[in-house]
């Protein structure tokens, strides 16, 4: 899970909803145990849907997508945050990272999102594809190397 | 469609992104109907003729423009007045040939792919932007200027810059040539 390098780990992924639930785009650094990162976050899928169903009749705003920490388990922390298209991002974070404070996980996601919508603006990508973008991947990069 | 020539423009505006999204959905499609990538950018190429030919008039009504004395001020007329008012860049013109009649337009910024980042690699040889190139041939050609307008270069491909290529291929017409 740790290398010498980095003081901890981020493991992003981006699941599409309906209703396969299928990984649009995982990244972890470092990359070390990914299996393991896919099973968290598949795993945690379960309890963002319970948070999305919970949510029931609430006034969906910006706030609403942004569905916090999900778990925690002795190891990492779990945060989630869902489109209104039901778009489900989840970041896996170390526990032992701290530093990172809701509001800059809030801001990441917001970054996801607004990445996300500019692959669904390409003309050439079909909703459900595995996401490849440079533009998308630099992105990703950057967040996390200010994370780590 | 018509609006009485000098009045300002009316201050609505389409949004950008529908513009581009909507001409995304088209070269998408068209890429599903053809194989071929010529096929499509044919097709694109007549669509923006049809385009042109209307257009010029919509034009001369908006913009205030001189009649132009030269290839080489219809090629600015181009690229200052036309693309600013439709597209809202400024190509920058240079002349390319000796005689005078060889024009590139170098894209800096361009609307239209906003949000493709790259051609699929199936779609190599794509020009995605022919419209353009249709949209110029069709409108000069209504001013009774033949030319040839094709893309030189385009950063979708992996150019270092979008480049329009415009080739004048008669001297205009000294009556009513009044240019796009």
């Amino acid at each position: 899970m740790e290398t010498g390098l980095f003081s901890g780990s981020v493991h992003i992924g981006i699941i599409y909803h309906p209703p396969q639930n299928y990984p649009l785009y995982i990244r972890s650094v470092p990359t070390e145990n990914e299996l393991k990162f896919h099973y968290t976050v598949h795993t945690s899928l379960d309890v963002v849907d319970e948070k999305i169903s919970a949510m029931g009749k609430a006034m969906v705003d910006q706030r609403e997508l942004y569905l916090g920490l999900l778990y925690p388990t002795e190891d990492y922390k779990v945060y989630g945050y869902v489109t209104n298209s039901k778009v489900k991002f989840v970041m896996v974070v170390d526990s032992s990272n701290t530093a990172l404070r809701d509001n800059e996980i809030r801001s990441m996601f917001r970054k996801l999102h607004n990445s996300y919508t500019d692959i669904m603006c390409n003309p050439f990508y079909n909703p459900g594809d595995r996401i490849h973008s440079r533009a998308f991947d630099n992105m990703v990069n950057s967040m996390m190397m200010q994370v780590c | 469609m018509s609006r009485p020539p000098g009045r300002k423009q009316d201050s609505h505006k389409i949004s950008r992104e529908l513009f581009v999204l909507t001409y995304g959905a088209l070269v998408a499609q068209l890429c599903k109907d053809y194989e071929k990538d010529e096929d499509v950018n044919s097709c694109l190429d007549k669509m923006g003729y049809g385009i042109g030919i209307r257009l010029i008039d919509d034009f001369l009504a908006h913009s205030d423009v001189k009649r132009c004395r030269s290839y080489s001020e219809t090629a600015d007329m181009i690229a200052q007045v036309a693309f600013k008012m439709y597209l809202g860049v400024t190509p920058s013109v240079s002349c390319s040939s000796a005689a005078g009649n060889e024009f590139s337009l170098i894209l800096d910024k361009n609307p239209l792919v906003d949000f493709v980042e790259e051609l699929p690699v199936e779609r190599a040889s794509l020009c995605y932007c022919n419209l353009l190139c249709g949209v110029i041939r069709g409108a000069l050609e209504m001013v009774h200027l033949a030319a040839e307008v094709t893309f030189l270069q385009d950063r979708l491909k992996g150019d270092a810059v979008t480049e329009i290529g415009i080739t004048f291929l008669r001297k205009a017409e000294d009556k009513k040539a009044k240019k796009k």
